[in-house]
C-alpha cells in the first residue's frame, strides 16, 4: 500500500433542499420527488431505488405538486400558477401551460390517468385533460373563498374532495356542484387558530380522511356530513398523507418529523368491523415532513431535511433481502464535486453557482491517523455565478485545472482559468 | 406444643396484600382482597374490614369471584387447594385439592366448572405453565381436583402476566420478551417476540398484561415504561402494536375500563394514569402515596382500585378521583422505629410511609394517623439516599415525642433529634426543638424518664450514640419573652454527656422510680445516679456485647436484665450489685411489661422463634412457647388493654393486662390470644346485607333507590317503635349511618324520623297506631314525589300495603320476615315491568 494524504474538505457549503413533495406511479415502479428548489428526482423501485434522472430546478418554478398521469407522463404544478409537463427523456421541462387561478397548492390526476385536477388560490378548481403532447383546459368547478391546498380523486372519479382552510368540501364532478361542506374546526374549543387542512384523501368506501395543523388525522363520513373517528397523532400539525392502494393502511407525516401509520383493523378477530388503530410512530426526520408516499411494501418520507427515507413494511416484505432494508437517501446522489489532480484544485458545485478551492498542502509526513499541520491553508480561488434562472446541471474542471465548465438544461458554458493571477476568461 | 384451648398465635394486622388483584364484589360495595393467607372483605362506603377469612394454609396468590354465582368467591394458595367460599357469610363451601402450588388463579364464564391455575413445571425449576383444573362437583366439603390439562407452557409466574381475552376466547401470557397468544377454539398458539437488545435506554421486557373487553387488543406493560397496545395478533406476520409512553420505570400493572374505551396504567411513580381510547390523552391522578402494585375495576365500571407496595389499598372513582383509601398496617421498608405503644391513644406507632410515623389503631386495623416527621419531599429514584425516622420516644404520658432521623450515609450520616410536643388544641404533634447532630455517628438508643406523676422539669431525654457517648437533655426555660417565640417558652439542650473508656453506647434503660439510669457501652452495663450523674455501678458477662437491657418493675425493680450476643440472659441484682442468674438463649427480642412484672423475651435459634416469659425475681420462666411463629420475630410490644381480659386460667395471668404482640420480618403483626377461635371471630361475623338482584342499568339503580328508601325508612320507624327498648343501636339506624350521605334524602326529611326513632315511645302504643303513622309517612313521601308519575304513586300503595302487612307479622320469626321481604322484592320487579 502506497502512502496518501487524506485531505479533511470542510469547505464545501452545500445546503440540501428540502424534499416538498412525492408522487408514487400508480400502478408502475418510480417514485418522483420535488425539492424546494424546484429540482424534481425520478427513483426507480424496481432498480433498488435507484436514482434515474435528475431535472434540475428553475429559480421561477417552485414545485407544488407532482403527479404522474396517462402512463409515464409527469406534471407538476407550482405558485408560478404554470402546470409543467416533464420531458422525462431530455432531463427538461417541456410544455407549461398556465392553470389560470393564480398560484397552485395542489394537483391531482383522476384514477386513470386522464384528467388533472389543479387546486388554486382563488378558490377555484379546476379540470384539465390530458392529451398527447400536452394539456387541455376541461371546465371549472365549484368556486369557493379560501385557497385550495389539497385534492384527492375519487377511486371511481365521481367526485373530488378538496382541503382548504376551516373546511373541506366535497365536489360532484359531474355537475360541478359542491355536494357537502364541512368544517373541521367544529369540535376544537377554542377556535382561535385557524385549522388548516394540510392533506386529505377520499377513499372508494365514502371516507373521507383529513390531516390538519391541530394534529388531527380525521376520518369522515362525507354523505352524511359526520364525523367517524378523529385521531390525535400529534401535538403539531399534520402536513401531509398518503393512503395505501388496497386502503388498509395510511401513513401520516407530522412536523416534528415524526410519521405515524394508521392501519384498518378489525375490532373482533373474524369480525367484519374494522376501525382504523394508530399503530407504529417512526421518527426518521428531524423537520418537517412535507411528503409521504406507500407504496405496496413500504412507507417513504420526504422532509425539510432533504432526507428521503424508506421504511419497508416487514409483514409485507417475504424475504429478507435488500427490500427489507430501511433506506435513507441524506446526501445528492450526483457528482456535485469534481478534482482537478494536477493542479490539487477542487470545484464545488451550488444550483446557481460553482466555487474553485486549492487544497492545502504540508511538507510533513506522520503516522497513520496524524493530523498534519499545514503550511497552506486551502484557499478559496473563484466564485463563479451562473447567468439565466436555471440551476446548473453539471460541472467538471480539467485535470490541469486550466478549463472549467458547467452547463444548465439549456446551455453549456466553458471557461479558462489562469491561476497565476486568479483570472476566469469566457471562452 | 401447648394443649387445647392454649395460647393460640393470631395475626391481628399488617401482612402482604400483595398476592393477587383485589376483586368488587358485583353490586361494588365489598371489595376482597387476599392478605397473607387470608383473604379480607371490605366495604366500600365505610372502609370497614369487615370480614377475615381464613383456612388457607399459605399465602394466598389468587381469588376470583365465581362467574356463575357472583356471590361465592374462589381463592388459590400456596397450600395447593381452591377453595369456594360465599364471602357473604364468611363460610367456606368447598375445597379442592390440586396438589401443587398455586401461583395465579383465573376464572371464565365460558369455561364451565373449570378454572385456571399457574402451577409449577413438574421436573424443572422456574418454569410455570397455566393449566385447567376441573372442579369436580362432589357432595362432601374437601374434594380432590386432579383433572389438569395444560393450556400454555412457559408462563410467567406473576398473576399479572396472563390474562383472557374477549368473552374468553383467547389467552394471553407474557414473559420476558415473549408474548404468546392462545386461541382456545382453533387451538392456535401465536408466539410474538420483542428485541432484547436494550436499545436507546429501553428495555423491552414485558410486565404486565391486559386484555381488552370487548375488541381483540391486548395491552401490555414494559420495564421501560412503555404500553404497547397489539391487535391483529392472530396473524403471525401481520400483527401491530402502537405505543404508549409516560412512565419513566417499569409498568407495574394495567388495567382497562369495562366498556373498554379507557386504560389505567400504573408503576412506581405512585401516579394512576388513565389513557383515552388507546391516544396519547391521558389523565393522571397523582400522589397516591406509594407504588401502585394492582390496578382492579369493579364490574359496573363505577370504581376502581389500586394495591400499592405499602399495603395501602386506594377506592377511586370512575371520573379518576380519589375516593378514599383503606390503610392498614402500613408496610414500610424497614422499621427501625421499633414498636412504640402511643401512652394516649395506646396506638402503635412505627414507621410508616418514607419519613413519616404512623399511629396504628390495634382495634379497628387502621391507620390513625401518620405524622410526617422528616418533612422533606419524598423522591423515588433508585439509589438515591432519603432521610428516614429512625428512633422514636414517647413520655409517659405522651405530651413528649423524641424522634430521630438520618440520612443513610455510612461515613458522615447526617443526623437531626427533634421533639414534639403534643398539642391539645390541635390534638397534634407540633415541632418544639430540633437538634442537628446530637451525636457525631448513629444514635443507638434513646429513652425519656419515665415519671408521669411527677412535675414537668423531671422530664429527662437520653440519647446514647455510636460516637461513644451518652447524653442527657433536658427542658430549659427560654430567657427571650418579648421575643417571637414568647409564647413558647420551653426549649431543650444537653446537659450532661457522659461516656464509658471510649467503648460505643448501644443501649440505655430508666429504672421504673427514675433514679437509676442503665446504659450499655459494648460489653459492659453501667448504671447512672440520674441526678448527680455519677457512675454506680457497671456489670459485664462476656463474651459478647450486650444487645438488650430493662430494668424490672414493681416489685422486681431490683433487677436488672440484659441479654447478650453471645446468646445469654442475664438479670443482675442491684443491691447485691451480683449476678443473680443466667440463661443461655439467644435473646432478640427483650420486651417488659409496664403494667406487671412480667418480661417477655423471644429468642430465635434454629430458625425458630420461641417466646419466654419469666419475671426476674425467679429464673424459671412462667410461660414458655417454642416455635411461635415460622417467620422470624423482630420486634414485640406489650399494649396496655381498655379493661383487664378475664381468663381463667391461672397461667396467663401476665396476658390479663397487656396484649403482647409481634411484628414479623413479613410485617405482620402477630398477637397471642387465650380465646377459642369462633369467639375471637364473632364480632366480625356479622351477616352482611346482602343485595340479591343485581341493578342492570344506572336506571334501575336509581329508581331502584328511591323505592327501596321508603320501605326502609317506613321499616326503620316500625323496627325502632317496637324495639327501642334495645340499648344497642338498631341495625336500622346503623344501615341509615353507613349509606353514603349523598344518596339520602334531605336532612329536614330525615331529621324527624331519626329524632323519632330515638324517643322512647310508649310501651301500650298499639300496631294500629303504628300503621296510621307508618300510612302518614307514605303519604308524605308521596307528595314530595308528586311529579314522578302514576306508575311510582301506584308502587308507593303498594308498598305501603306491604308494610302494613310487615308491620302485622313483625312478631314472626327472622326467616319468615326474611321470606317475606323476598317477596316483596320480587313484587316490585314484577311491577316495574309494566
Amino acid at each position: 500500500m502506497g502512502e496518501f494524504e487524506v485531505h479533511r474538505v470542510r469547505f464545501f457549503g452545500l445546503v440540501p433542499a428540502g424534499v416538498r413533495c412525492l408522487a408514487c406511479q400508480p400502478r408502475g415502479s418510480r417514485l418522483a420527488l420535488a425539492r424546494t428548489d424546484g429540482a424534481v428526482e425520478v427513483y426507480n423501485f424496481a432498480a433498488n431505488y435507484y436514482q434515474e434522472k435528475v431535472i434540475p430546478g428553475h429559480e421561477a418554478r417552485a414545485v407544488e405538486s407532482l403527479c404522474w398521469a396517462a402512463g409515464d407522463r409527469l406534471f407538476g404544478a407550482g405558485l408560478s400558477g404554470d402546470i409543467t409537463e416533464y420531458d422525462l427523456s431530455r432531463l427538461s421541462a417541456a410544455r407549461a401551460a398556465d392553470g389560470g387561478g393564480g398560484p397552485i397548492w395542489s394537483m391531482a390526476a383522476n384514477g386513470t390517468g386522464t384528467q388533472l385536477a389543479i387546486g388554486c388560490e382563488d378558490g377555484s378548481v379546476k379540470i384539465f385533460q390530458v392529451v398527447p403532447g400536452g394539456i387541455q383546459f376541461e371546465r371549472n368547478l365549484d368556486r369557493r373563498k379560501g385557497r385550495v391546498l389539497c385534492l384527492s380523486w375519487h377511486p371511481s372519479d365521481t367526485h373530488i374532495a378538496a382541503g382548504s382552510i376551516d373546511i373541506f368540501r366535497v365536489i360532484d364532478i359531474a355537475s360541478g356542484q359542491t355536494v357537502q361542506r364541512i368544517m373541521v374546526n367544529y369540535h376544537v374549543e377554542k377556535v382561535k387558530r385557524e385549522c388548516v387542512v394540510w392533506a386529505i384523501a377520499l377513499l372508494s368506501r365514502g371516507t373521507v380522511v383529513t390531516a390538519d395543523s391541530f394534529g388531527r388525522v380525521q376520518f369522515w363520513d362525507w354523505q352524511q356530513g359526520t364525523l367517524a373517528e378523529s385521531h390525535t397523532v400529534s401535538t403539531s400539525a399534520v402536513l401531509s398523507l398518503a393512503v395505501a392502494e388496497k386502503e388498509d393502511s395510511i401513513v401520516v407525516g407530522t412536523s416534528t418529523g415524526a410519521t405515524y401509520q394508521l392501519q384498518l383493523l378489525p375490532v373482533k378477530l373474524g369480525g367484519s368491523e374494522k376501525r382504523w388503530v394508530r399503530t407504529k410512530p417512526f421518527q426518521h426526520h428531524s423537520h418537517d415532513v412535507r411528503a409521504v408516499a406507500h407504496s405496496p411494501t413500504a412507507l417513504i418520507s420526504g422532509g425539510l431535511d432533504a432526507q428521503l427515507v424508506i421504511r419497508p413494511l416487514m409483514e409485507k416484505v417475504q424475504k429478507k433481502g435488500y427490500d427489507a432494508v430501511l433506506r435513507k437517501f441524506t446526501f445528492p446522489h450526483r457528482r456535485l464535486v469534481s478534482c482537478a489532480r494536477k493542479a490539487r484544485l477542487l470545484l464545488f458545485q451550488f444550483s446557481q453557482h460553482l466555487e474553485l478551492w486549492r487544497l492545502g498542502s504540508t511538507r510533513e509526513t506522520g503516522k497513520d491517523g496524524e493530523v498534519l499541520p499545514l503550511c497552506r491553508m486551502p484557499e478559496h480561488l473563484v466564485q463563479l455565478k451562473s447567468k439565466g434562472p436555471e440551476h446548473i446541471y453539471c460541472s467538471c474542471v480539467s485535470p490541469c485545472g486550466t478549463w472549467l465548465g458547467y452547463s444548465t438544461a439549456s446551455r453549456f458554458h466553458l471557461y479558462r482559468v489562469r491561476c497565476d493571477g486568479v483570472s476566469l476568461r469566457k471562452v | 406444643m401447648v394443649a387445647a384451648g392454649a395460647l393460640r398465635v393470631v395475626r391481628c394486622g399488617g401482612g402482604a396484600l400483595r398476592g393477587a388483584r383485589a376483586v368488587f364484589s358485583a353490586d361494588s360495595k365489598y371489595l376482597l382482597c387476599a392478605s397473607g393467607d387470608f383473604v379480607k372483605v371490605y366495604s366500600v362506603t365505610t372502609e370497614e374490614t369487615l370480614r377475615l377469612m381464613g383456612g388457607h394454609a399459605d399465602l394466598v396468590t389468587g381469588i376470583q369471584l365465581n362467574p356463575h354465582n357472583h356471590m361465592q368467591l374462589y381463592s388459590s394458595s400456596l397450600d395447593g387447594s381452591i377453595k369456594l367460599w360465599d364471602f357473604m357469610d364468611g363460610i367456606p363451601i368447598k375445597t379442592f385439592t390440586v396438589g401443587c402450588k398455586l401461583l395465579a388463579l383465573y376464572t371464565l364464564a365460558s369455561a364451565g366448572d373449570s378454572v385456571f391455575v399457574v402451577i409449577p413445571k413438574k421436573g424443572e425449576r422456574d418454569t410455570f405453565q397455566l393449566v385447567s383444573v376441573k372442579l369436580t362437583k362432589g357432595a362432601g366439603q374437601d374434594l380432590e381436583a386432579k383433572e389438569l390439562s395444560v393450556v400454555l407452557d412457559g408462563v410467567g409466574a406473576s398473576p399479572k402476566q396472563i390474562a383472557f381475552g374477549r368473552e374468553g376466547e383467547y389467552v394471553v401470557s407474557v414473559k420476558e420478551v415473549n408474548l404468546q397468544v392462545y386461541f382456545f377454539k382453533r387451538k392456535l398458539l401465536n408466539r410474538f417476540s420483542l428485541r432484547a437488545v436494550k436499545t436507546k435506554g429501553g428495555d423491552n421486557q414485558f410486565s404486565c398484561v391486559a386484555c381488552h373487553p370487548t375488541e381483540d387488543c391486548i395491552a401490555t406493560g414494559h420495564a421501560d415504561g412503555k404500553i404497547r397496545l397489539w391487535r391483529n395478533f392472530h396473524h403471525r406476520k401481520e400483527y401491530t402494536y402502537s405505543t404508549l409512553h409516560w412512565h419513566h420505570d417499569i409498568v407495574m400493572d394495567l388495567a382497562f375500563s369495562v366498556e373498554g374505551t379507557r386504560l389505567l396504567s400504573g408503576g412506581v411513580e405512585a401516579v394512576l394514569v388513565q389513557w383515552h381510547n388507546e391516544s396519547c390523552q391521558k389523565d393522571f391522578l397523582p400522589r397516591l402515596g406509594s407504588p401502585i402494585e394492582y390496578i382492579s375495576m369493579s364490574s359496573d365500571g363505577a370504581l376502581c382500585c389500586t394495591l400499592h407496595t405499602d399495603n395501602r389499598i386506594t377506592i377511586i372513582n370512575s371520573n379518576l378521583r380519589f375516593s378514599r383509601s383503606i390503610q392498614g398496617l402500613i408496610k414500610s421498608r424497614d422499621v427501625k422505629t421499633g414498636l412504640v405503644v402511643d401512652p394516649r391513644t395506646k396506638a402503635l406507632v412505627m414507621n410508616g410511609e418514607p419519613g413519616h410515623l404512623q399511629f396504628y389503631c390495634l382495634q379497628s386495623d387502621q391507620q390513625l394517623f401518620s405524622l410526617d416527621i422528616v418533612q422533606r419531599q419524598y423522591i423515588h429514584e433508585a439509589g438515591l439516599k432519603q432521610s428516614d425516622l429512625v428512633k422514636v420516644a414517647f413520655s409517659a404520658q405522651g405530651t413528649w415525642l423524641a424522634t430521630v432521623e438520618e440520612r443513610e450515609e455510612v461515613t458522615d450520616p447526617e443526623l437531626e433529634l427533634k421533639l414534639w410536643f403534643y398539642e391539645e388544641e390541635t390534638q397534634s404533634f407540633k415541632l418544639n426543638t430540633r437538634i442537628n447532630t446530637p451525636h457525631d455517628n448513629h444514635i443507638t438508643d434513646m429513652s425519656f424518664r419515665d415519671m408521669g406523676e411527677l412535675e414537668d422539669d423531671s422530664l429527662i431525654l437520653v440519647t446514647t450514640g455510636r460516637d461513644c457517648v451518652f447524653k442527657v437533655w433536658v427542658m430549659v426555660e427560654d430567657t427571650d419573652p418579648e421575643g417571637k417565640y414568647a409564647q413558647q417558652s420551653v426549649s431543650w439542650s444537653c446537659d450532661f454527656v457522659g461516656s464509658y473508656h471510649n467503648y460505643q453506647a448501644t443501649n440505655c434503660c430508666f429504672s421504673e422510680d427514675g433514679s437509676l439510669l442503665a446504659v450499655s457501652f459494648e460489653e459492659t452495663v453501667t448504671v447512672w445516679d440520674s441526678v448527680t450523674w455519677d457512675l454506680k455501678c457497671t456489670f459485664c458477662h462476656p463474651p459478647g456485647n450486650i444487645r438488650n437491657i430493662c430494668f424490672g418493675r414493681l416489685t422486681c425493680s431490683k433487677y436488672l436484665i440484659g441479654a447478650t450476643d453471645y446468646g445469654f440472659l442475664c438479670c443482675w441484682n442491684l443491691l447485691t450489685c451480683a449476678l443473680e442468674w443466667s440463661a443461655h438463649l439467644n435473646i432478640v427480642v427483650l420486651q417488659p411489661d409496664p403494667l406487671s412484672e412480667h418480661i417477655a423475651a423471644v429468642s430465635w435459634l434454629s430458625k425458630e422463634s420461641s417466646l419466654f416469659v419469666f419475671k426476674p425475681n425467679e429464673p424459671q420462666p412462667i410461660y414458655i412457647q417454642r416455635n411461635l411463629c415460622k417467620e422470624k420475630i423482630l420486634l414485640a410490644a406489650f399494649v396496655p388493654r381498655d379493661e383487664p381480659e378475664t381468663t381463667g386460667s391461672e397461667k396467663y395471668l401476665w396476658l390479663r393486662r397487656s396484649q403482647l404482640l409481634f411484628l414479623t420480618d413479613t410485617q405482620e403483626l402477630m398477637t397471642l390470644s387465650t380465646k377459642p377461635l369462633e369467639e375471637r371471630l364473632t364480632p366480625s361475623s356479622k351477616q352482611l346485607a346482602v343485595e340479591e338482584s343485581l341493578p342492570v342499568t344506572p336506571f334501575s339503580v336509581l329508581l331502584g333507590k328511591h323505592r327501596r328508601q321508603q320501605p326502609q325508612e317506613d321499616t326503620d320507624l316500625g323496627k325502632l317503635v317496637v324495639h327501642n327498648k334495645h340499648e344497642q343501636a338498631s341495625p336500622a339506624v346503623r344501615e341509615l349511618l353507613h349509606t353514603p350521605a349523598h344518596v339520602l334524602p334531605s336532612a329536614s326529611f330525615l331529621c324527624p324520623i331519626f329524632i323519632n326513632s330515638l324517643l322512647i315511645s310508649k310501651e301500650n302504643k298499639s300496631a294500629e297506631e303504628v300503621a296510621n303513622e307508618v300510612e302518614m309517612e307514605s303519604e308524605k313521601t308521596e307528595d314530595d314525589s308528586d311529579e314522578e308519575g302514576d306508575v311510582t304513586e301506584m308502587e308507593q300503595e303498594d308498598t305501603s300495603h306491604m308494610e302494613l302487612l310487615g308491620e302485622v307479622t313483625c312478631k314472626l320469626s327472622k326467616s319468615q320476615e326474611k321470606e317475606l321481604r323476598k317477596i316483596r322484592k320480587m313484587d316490585y320487579s314484577w311491577i316495574s315491568a309494566f
